[in-house]
């Protein structure tokens, strides 16, 4: 697999650069429960989901990004 | 013509201009070039352009080039591989005759009972298959890996690509085009390679094609992104839009004696009678249903060849050359051995008629080159000229069906009996298709097999397997190639450290000094009277802006609020599920700004964690990474500080530089940030200074420390001093997920706080059994060298509780010492009876040494 992907900074870079940050979520849950499944339960839906990614190899600037998990379109 | 000879089983073969391996060695006479993997039936030369397997051999004692393609080099030493004694004369060649008791999958049936029987009838069975051993010693070639970044990539330098390429050079984008082998070598002379010249001449005057010959295209990803590989490089291009124009190559039918030496296609008979002056026969019979199949007969015809007949559709029968019979409309029934072919069975209007012939050649359909496009189908791909053909659907009615596997039309019929009903399950059984031409040749004949047989001979195409990279073979070195580029990081202090003999060694990245030479004198240095060590790998990190204190309070779990300028914290860092990702040191400065310092091999993770959690948080932080633009030396032990006098005017007493405070200091000229850390134990200045200045402040350093006989000290020394001081090592004495509760850590967590990042998850845990904890462990009747307890079981009562994690004989404390996790019952510790390999250990609280604290706070 090999994407691009755009950094706000950098522009298109292949997503070797790149950490990846897992799933968007909120810093915060209401109860432990539900920070549990914050933490280690993501959605893992197929389709489009909002993720962070970092650019480790470049300008280090964490960044959201629309990808969809099933075809790797971004955006 | 000669230039010179190629040295092949024992003789010499003249090699002339333009040869490859396999013209010089067919026109030497060799017929039989390979043995097929299973059956070891003989096999000649048969695509001629670098497709299928039978063309293999070794060369230079590397198994499995094919000779088709493979110029001809005066002094290479060539060998068949397989057969034995030779593969001429191969005894193992009574397998084709015991066939019909060797079904597809035999072994993997007859062997598995008994199990003890299966790793010996393996050996027997790898020593019977293969392309021959892989040479026992050979330097690996030195591959290399890059990126290319293009507008379109254009795969396949044929009429087709180059006159891509050229328009849209024309358009005024930037071209990556790329062959597998170089351009025009795989055709014969006529008039499609004047063709191919012609536009070469413009492709390579053209400044905005990359022309990479030699470099083969594996695969085609995401992005869209193209795999290049040749002999010595990988690269990788990332074009906008993908042209492929990686042509068709001649169709691969399975009849009764298909692979028998002496069947070609057409392709391969025309380039070596053409281009390499050899005829393929003196009797040939030739089928042609394409026009590039008359092309070829043309061709066999010009050269002197004598075709004696040809099979054509009754359209062409006019275009045969009047020297050889045009036999309308036949078919080609069989081929006939033995050991290499000497007739033909042809059906004429129904009448079945034998043919004498020592060659025959074949162009009964195309196949386009396709894998690539079938690997992204998502992706701006454009398919282009023959490529873009729907292909015919070959017959499968005998013989081999796959070279590479040797798998039989036979088989393929039996493994559909068995009940192996799709393409894609009949290549897992049969491997057909798994071999080295990647199912180039053999693809389409397995897919019209499977559609005949279950009734959809229509959706043959429909049938193909998936096609997955590589689409070309390529070698493991090829592949690894970034694998040599390995970042080796070095401090300031890197050829001083050489220059004093230090032994260095890899930690995390970095290059460091292990020990120089003796590391119990080093830490007796350190212990009795002072020691200097590289710290300059710390992360260091300074954390500014307007919220630099509340992402300091987010991030820690420990008290930052308070911490007074001038003032410096130990500081755990957790990730969101509350385990302990790495620690550190973080000093407050007058402008609310801090220093944080974290360990060597985190500092990459510790700089994204302050970055993520700044943008997570939206906060207003500037943070700078200054690990590489700091050095930074520890001086330690009881004389540090007089050590330092003599090079500094600044105070350096306890009241004006305390224990976990810092602050500005100049030593030997140097400004330093001086912090009193105490990782060792002992009365201790870390001194970060401008990288730059590092070596002379290291030399001042050490003649001041003469006074003294101080002493650099390494890892090694390091290792002991920290564990004596009961310090862990977050790599190496915490498990990925260890709370701080886990590590005895919980004094650097403060619950009260209203939020830290895993606060949540602690709280959840605290509800929930400990499972483990860190403890220290005092060693009684051990090994007098501790450090091999390292990595052994603890066990208590037979049963294993735990695992010792650190471990080393302490000279201060005269026994031997570690840690280790141990599994707790009911929250508790086992209170006795545990051991660890010979040893008796006894849990023991920590710090070992200097428990009050009295010596590092001196």
């Amino acid at each position: 697999m090999t994407l691009r992907i755009p950094c706000p900074n950098c522009g298109p870079r292949p997503h070797t650069e790149f950490s990846f940050g897992g799933q968007e979520r909120p810093h915060t849950a209401d109860d432990a429960e539900a920070d549990f499944a914050r933490v280690f339960l993501p959605d893992n839906d197929p389709g489009s989901a909002r993720e962070r990614w970092f650019h480790a190899l470049g300008c280090r600037t964490w960044f959201e990004l629309a990808r969809d998990a099933t075809t790797n379109r971004i955006g | 013509m000669t230039s010179g000879s190629l040295r092949f089983e024992g003789r010499d073969i003249p090699v002339r201009e333009g040869d490859t391996v396999a013209s010089a060695l067919f026109r030497a006479g060799v017929r039989t070039f390979s043995r097929s993997l299973k059956s070891r039936r003989r096999r000649g030369l048969y695509c001629g352009t670098g497709e299928c397997p039978n063309c293999m051999v070794t060369v230079d004692d590397v198994p499995g080039v094919r000779s088709c393609v493979t110029p001809a080099g005066s002094g290479m030493r060539v060998e068949r591989g397989r057969g034995w004694p030779s593969t001429e004369h191969d005894l193992l060649h009574v397998t084709d005759l015991m066939h019909p008791l060797m079904p597809v999958g035999f072994y993997m049936k007859t062997f598995v009972r008994p199990r003890f029987a299966w790793p010996v009838a393996e050996r027997v069975i790898r020593r019977a298959t293969g392309s021959g051993p892989l040479p026992e010693r050979r330097e690996p070639t030195r591959t290399t890996s890059r990126h290319l970044h293009a507008d379109t990539i254009v795969v396949g330098a044929g009429t087709s690509g180059l006159s891509a390429a050229l328009e849209a050079a024309g358009a005024g984008e930037h071209v990556v085009m790329c062959d597998a082998y170089p351009v025009g070598s795989q055709v014969p002379p006529g008039r499609l390679l004047e063709a191919i010249r012609a536009l070469e001449t413009r492709a390579r005057a053209e400044p905005a094609i990359e022309m990479l010959e030699r470099h083969a295209a594996l695969g085609l990803y995401d992005g869209p992104t193209v795999a290049l590989a040749s002999a010595d490089e990988l690269v990788q291009v990332h074009p906008r839009r993908v042209v492929l124009a990686t042509g068709a190559i001649e169709m691969h039918e399975a009849f009764p004696g298909n692979d028998l030496p002496g069947v070609w296609l057409g392709r391969a008979a025309s380039l070596m009678a053409a281009k390499h002056g050899s005829p393929v026969g003196k009797r040939v019979v030739a089928v042609a249903s394409t026009e590039e199949g008359l092309e070829h007969l043309r061709a066999l015809a010009g050269s002197g060849t004598n075709v004696i007949a040809a099979v054509v559709p009754a359209a062409l029968v006019d275009e045969v050359p009047a020297s050889a019979e045009a036999i309308a409309d036949g078919e080609l029934v069989s081929a006939h051995g033995p050991g290499r072919i000497r007739s033909v069975m042809v059906r004429e209007r129904g009448q079945a008629r034998r043919l004498r012939c020592d060659a025959l050649v074949l162009s009964i359909g195309l196949e386009p080159r396709d894998e690539l496009a079938r690997m992204a189908p998502d992706e701006p791909v454009e398919i282009v000229g023959d490529a873009a053909l729907g292909g015919a659907v070959p017959r499968v009615t005998g013989g081999t069906l796959c070279l590479c596997e040797d798998v039989s039309a036979h088989d393929a019929e039996q493994a559909w009996a068995e009940g192996f009903r799709s393409a894609e399950i009949l290549k897992r059984y049969t491997t057909a298709t798994m071999g080295p031409c990647r199912g180039a040749m053999c693809g389409r004949a397995l897919a019209a097999f499977a559609s005949a047989r279950s009734g959809q001979a229509d959706r043959a195409a429909a049938a193909r397997t998936t096609a997955r990279p590589p689409s070309r073979p390529v070698a493991l070195e090829t592949l690894a190639a970034s694998v040599h580029e390995v970042i080796e990081k070095r401090t300031s202090l890197h050829q001083t450290h050489l220059a004093a003999g230090a032994e260095l060694g890899w930690s995390g990245g970095w290059k460091r000094p292990f020990s120089y030479g003796n590391w119990r004198e080093e830490y007796t240095a350190v212990r009795e009277r002072a020691g200097l060590m590289d710290v300059g790998t710390l992360g260091k990190f300074l954390i500014a802006g307007r919220d630099a204190t509340i992402l300091a309070d987010r991030i820690f779990p420990g008290r930052v609020a308070d911490l007074a300028p001038g003032r410096s914290r130990y500081v755990l860092a957790l990730d969101e599920a509350g385990y302990v990702a790495d620690d550190g040191v973080l000093s407050a400065f007058e402008d609310g700004s801090h220093l944080l310092t974290s360990t060597s091999g985190g500092a990459e993770g510790m700089d994204a964690r302050l970055r993520e959690w700044t943008h997570r948080l939206g906060l207003h932080v500037h943070l700078l990474d200054r690990t590489s633009e700091l050095g930074a030396i520890l001086v330690a032990g009881p004389r540090a500080r007089d050590l330092l006098h003599p090079l500094s005017d600044d105070p350096l007493d306890g009241d004006s530089l305390p224990y976990a405070g810092h602050g500005e200091v100049t030593v030997a000229g140097v400004t330093c940030t001086a912090i009193r850390t105490g990782f060792v134990g002992e009365l201790g200045f870390e001194l970060h200074h401008p990288r730059s200045r590092g070596p002379e402040l290291w030399s001042a350093l050490m003649r001041a420390g003469r006074a003294f006989d101080a002493r650099p000290f390494g890892l090694d020394a390091l290792e002991l001093l920290r564990l004596e001081k009961g310090h862990l090592y977050m790599g190496q004495d915490a498990l990925p997920d260890d709370t701080p509760v886990k590590l005895g850590l919980d004094r650097a967590v403060d619950m009260t706080k209203e939020w830290f990042v895993g606060k949540a998850a602690l709280e959840r845990l605290a509800t929930t059994p400990l499972g483990r904890r860190l403890t220290g462990l005092t060693f009684d009747e051990g090994p007098e060298d501790a450090a091999v307890l390292r990595g052994m079981p603890v066990s208590a009562g037979g049963e294993i509780v735990g695992r010792v994690t650190s471990a080393a004989a302490s000279p201060a404390l005269g026994r031997s010492i570690g840690f280790a996790w141990i599994r707790t019952v009911d929250g508790e510790l086992p209170a006795d009876g545990l051991r660890a390999g010979e040893a008796r250990a006894t849990i023991a609280p920590t710090p070992f040494y200097d428990p009050g604290g009295e010596r590092l706070r001196g």
